[in-house]
């Protein structure tokens, strides 16, 4: 557009009269800095160990767009229905929404879209076809092995996963109670794994089922066998206790004991939580003994509220001294007091014995959660520090020295390499080794790519990041409270996940928690406050003094017109979420 | 929740507002507000500048520029022209700033409002006479620094209170609003648009130049002096009946004085008084809402 020109006093207007708009005046020449939509890393997908995109996926729940969020959960983890149900969620403990209210249900949203995806039969992209030629084992099906197998499958390996049981799972399975983790949605998502092409081979236990002559025959082996093996109590009358999680299978296979009267479980973490409350549904009165404190305990936190809520009595500060069998067929249980040794900073505390006199009980059984011990046939090299190494936070090699010279590379997973040994924890390990295998079958060095496919500073691998896709162009920036403008949110209820009643926990093995309906999904992704992610709120365009904010006329996408934008930067203040920047303008 | 204004746009790129000018983005949201039929009257201000010069203009409305001290006088004017056309529609607005409505307009102002011109008065509010180089004007807040009262002697009196002025005319609809607040301001426009006889909007419009502030912070300054209280907003309908829109959080006025280069010779002492000043408007302004 160019400016009118009055050339001589005939061609001024008869009164002064204005011609033309200022448009022709490109004020952009005025900026030396430079706002631009920039989305950047929301905390929630940073604390996530399997780096799933959180605030998008929350965005587009908000929208109605149920398939669209599943799809992009999978894009991460392939397990959204097991997470939805059994994670620890630490994304909702680092949610910025609880600095303002209260988290964002992350946790029931996913479980929510996993069964809507399931009810609806939905099915994800086909895989590739497996084109690389290379073939890879996997060895345990549990969530590290199966996550592996899926990603090693659709970057276009072929795998073969072998397992020591009939059906994939591991703990999902036949561990993790049915009233947490029922068998038909897990069924489904690991059907989706082995429906994307992965072979599955049931009945094959490493060590027994399973060589290593067999094994040497593909181009890579992973081993994620988890910790099956009982730990032992290590005092006397041990042999007259049961295993907690050998109980918690036989009930998974359906061929629950039969219990009754006061039964002790000895333990704090979540086996011991599991098991105290798979006893109370079978119709025994359980009771917990903790060596430390309750708050020491390692279970969930919810986890321990739900078992107290059903009535269930926690001992603490006890620990087992002895077993004996009594004349009546029962067992005595004597424990020995504890007391608290030192306190220094976050860690379990040392406990030592209080000095006060054993406590006897008299119990019909005694069964140990005390933790658990690599399965047998797990390679003694690949938990030494001598015979492998770390090759990523969740991930060992095994040296190819020795026996192991000969063999193709062999990695650990899971929970043998985890230090925090939760399912989340080992999905994250399976994709850690899906990308190092991957790497490796195609002899590419990962160096200095982990930075760009890691997920802000806690670990987590995006494979969005991996294959360039959209969140491969976020600032690897987290978005903190601070930089949110959170005059723009309204303060709003959590949402409550429904259960099934008390008397109905108490006795069965319902899922406790129900599906959270569309409606309350719905609102509750309304929480969101989206951090660093652009959801065409329109204040940058509302806002800008100089009308440069361009939409197109469905609103769907917004521009900058850098030729009026004086770069005053109100945008990127007045940015509810902080998916802008303001930059030095480039010379 | 988005902000849900009217898309329309009448307001155009290439003006010459500085960087994060208030003025600029009052003028976008009262326009929204406005819709078509509007005739503005712009006196001498900081927007006789931001509209452009001959033969440009910045707005997609007819727009009158005329004298400082004239914007209630020629408004009047305009009205009865239009009503001799027959025209009792199309919106006069004259669009001031502080210096020619606390000051120099304010006799004109008086009048049309004294004889019960049926004109919106908006008078955007950047505190000086910011286009002449930043001069105090009645608006001006005590303590600050402009170039007529500067830091030996910052301004000694209190800012006038233009709204006590404009209620004790008993016009129909008197109203402050903030940039920061877009919603309840196009709404004002839109009340005071659809009601009979004189009506008169405040808009608070930060200055980033004349206030020493960076420009991004413009429209967060002007929420925070809505939250301070220290420019409420509320309506007075008939000078009686008072209403607070915006219940502020009431923080301390420090955050808003500290973040400005023209208060920043201020002592802890000076802004112990401003908050007591601040903390008694706004009891104030509550026991008046409270007697409506």
């Amino acid at each position: 557009m160019s400016p009118v020109t009055l050339r001589t006093s005939r061609d001024l207007p008869p009164t002064s009269r204005s011609l033309d708009t200022m448009e022709w005046n490109h004020t952009g020449s005025w900026r030396f800095l430079r706002p631009r939509y920039q989305d950047k890393v929301a905390p929630c997908a940073e604390a996530c160990p399997a780096g799933e995109d959180i605030a998008r996926v929350q965005m587009l729940l908000a929208q109605g767009a149920f398939d669209r969020a599943w799809l992009r959960i999978r894009e991460e983890n392939p397990f959204p229905g097991v997470c939805g149900r059994v994670c620890s969620h630490p994304c909702e403990a680092a949610c910025n929404r609880g600095e303002f209210d209260a988290p964002v249900s992350i946790n029931s949203l996913e479980r929510f879209v996993a069964d809507h995806a399931r009810r609806q039969g939905l099915a994800p992209p086909p895989a590739e076809p497996a084109d690389s030629g290379r073939h890879v084992a996997v060895v345990g099906a549990g969530p590290a092995g199966l996550t592996a197998a899926h990603f090693l499958r659709r970057a276009g390996h072929d795998v073969t996963v072998f397992d020591a049981r009939e059906e994939p799972g591991g703990l999902l399975r036949y561990a993790i109670p049915a009233y947490r983790m029922p068998a038909e949605p897990l069924a489904w998502e690991t059907g989706l794994v082995m429906s994307g092409g992965v072979r599955f081979q049931p009945g094959r236990r490493l060590g027994e089922d399973l060589g290593w002559d067999e094994l040497s025959r593909f181009d890579a082996v992973l081993v994620a066998v988890g910790h099956w093996a009982p730990a032992p109590l290590g005092v006397d009358g041990e042999d007259l206790a049961v295993d907690g999680l050998a109980l918690l299978e036989d009930v998974r296979r359906g061929r629950p004991p039969e219990v009754g009267g006061r039964v002790a479980v000895i333990g704090g973490g979540n086996t011991a939580v599991d098991v105290a409350r798979t006893l109370l549904r079978l119709g025994a009165e359980p009771v917990v003994y903790y060596r430390r404190r309750l708050r020491d305990m390692p279970a969930l936190p919810g986890e321990v509220a739900e078992l107290r809520e059903e009535g269930i009595e926690i001992q603490t500060l006890l620990a087992p001294a002895r077993i004996a069998a009594r004349d009546d067929g029962g067992l005595d249980l004597a424990l020995t007091p504890m007391a608290v040794l030192d306190e220094d900073g976050g860690q379990r505390p040392r406990v030592v014995p209080s000095g006060h006199p054993e406590i006897a009980v008299a119990v019909s059984a005694v069964v140990t959660a005390i933790g658990a011990r690599p399965s047998p046939g797990t390679p003694a090299a690949g938990l030494d520090p001598d015979g492998s190494e770390a090759v990523a936070l969740h991930l060992r090699r095994i040296r190819p020295r020795g026996e192991w010279a000969e063999r193709p590379p062999v990695f650990l997973a899971g929970d043998l390499v985890n230090q925090n040994r939760t399912v989340v924890a080992a999905i994250a390990s399976g994709k850690e080794a899906a990308v190092v295998i991957d790497a490796a079958l195609r002899d590419r060095a990962l160096g200095d790519a982990w930075s760009a496919i890691r997920v802000g500073r806690k670990g987590a691998v995006s494979l969005n990041r991996l294959a360039g896709g959209d969140r491969a162009f976020r600032l690897d920036h987290v978005v903190r409270y601070d930089d949110l403008n959170t005059i723009y949110f309204q303060y709003l209820e959590r949402k409550k996940r429904p259960r099934i009643t008390l008397d109905e926990r108490r006795t069965g093995f319902d899922e406790v928690h129900l599906r959270i309906s569309a409606s309350l999904a719905l609102s509750e992704a309304e929480r969101c406050f989206h951090c660093g992610q652009c959801d065409h709120c329109d204040n940058c365009y509302l806002f800008c003094p100089e009308v440069s904010v361009r939409r197109d006329p469905r609103a769907e996408t917004r521009q900058i017109d850098y030729d009026y934008c004086k770069g005053c930067g109100v945008c990127v203040v007045e940015c509810p979420r902080s998916a802008m920047v303001l930059e030095e303008e480039p010379r | 929740m988005p902000i849900d204004l009217p898309p329309s746009e009448r307001m155009t790129s290439g003006h010459l507002a500085c960087p994060g000018c208030g003025a600029a983005i009052a003028m976008r949201f009262v326009l929204k507000g406005l819709g078509d039929r509007v005739v503005m009257v712009i006196p001498a201000c900081c927007w006789s500048i931001i509209a452009g010069p001959f033969p440009y203009t910045a707005l997609k409305v007819p727009v009158l520029h005329t004298a400082f001290e004239t914007g209630g006088a020629v408004a009047s004017g305009i009205r009865a022209a239009l009503d001799v056309k027959g025209d009792h529609e199309t919106q006069v607005v004259t669009w001031a700033g502080d210096g020619g409505t606390f000051d120099i307009g304010l006799q004109s102002l008086s009048g049309a409002a004294e004889r019960g011109e049926d004109i919106l008065y908006v008078c955007y509010d950047n505190e000086a006479y910011m286009n002449t180089g930043v001069q105090g004007s009645g608006a001006t807040p005590e303590g600050a620094w402009t170039t007529t009262t500067p830091t030996g002697s910052p301004k000694a009196t209190r800012k006038k209170d233009i709204m006590q002025i404009m209620a004790a005319h008993a016009i129909p609809y008197a109203a402050t609003a903030s940039i920061a607040y877009p919603e309840d301001l196009v709404r004002k426009v839109q009340k005071a648009a659809s009601i009979r006889g004189t009506k008169f909007l405040h808009i608070f419009a930060t200055c980033p130049t004349g206030w020493k502030v960076p420009s991004e912070v413009s429209v967060g300054l002007a929420r925070l002096a809505v939250q301070t209280r220290i420019f409420p907003l509320y309506e007075v309908e008939d000078g009686e009946r008072y209403t607070i829109n915006v219940e502020p959080k009431g923080y301390l006025v420090d955050a808003y004085f500290k973040a400005q280069g023209r208060f920043k010779h201020l002592t802890a002492e000076d802004l112990e008084r401003i908050q007591e000043r601040v903390d008694h408007g706004w009891s104030r302004l509550e026991a008046l809402a409270r007697i409506a």
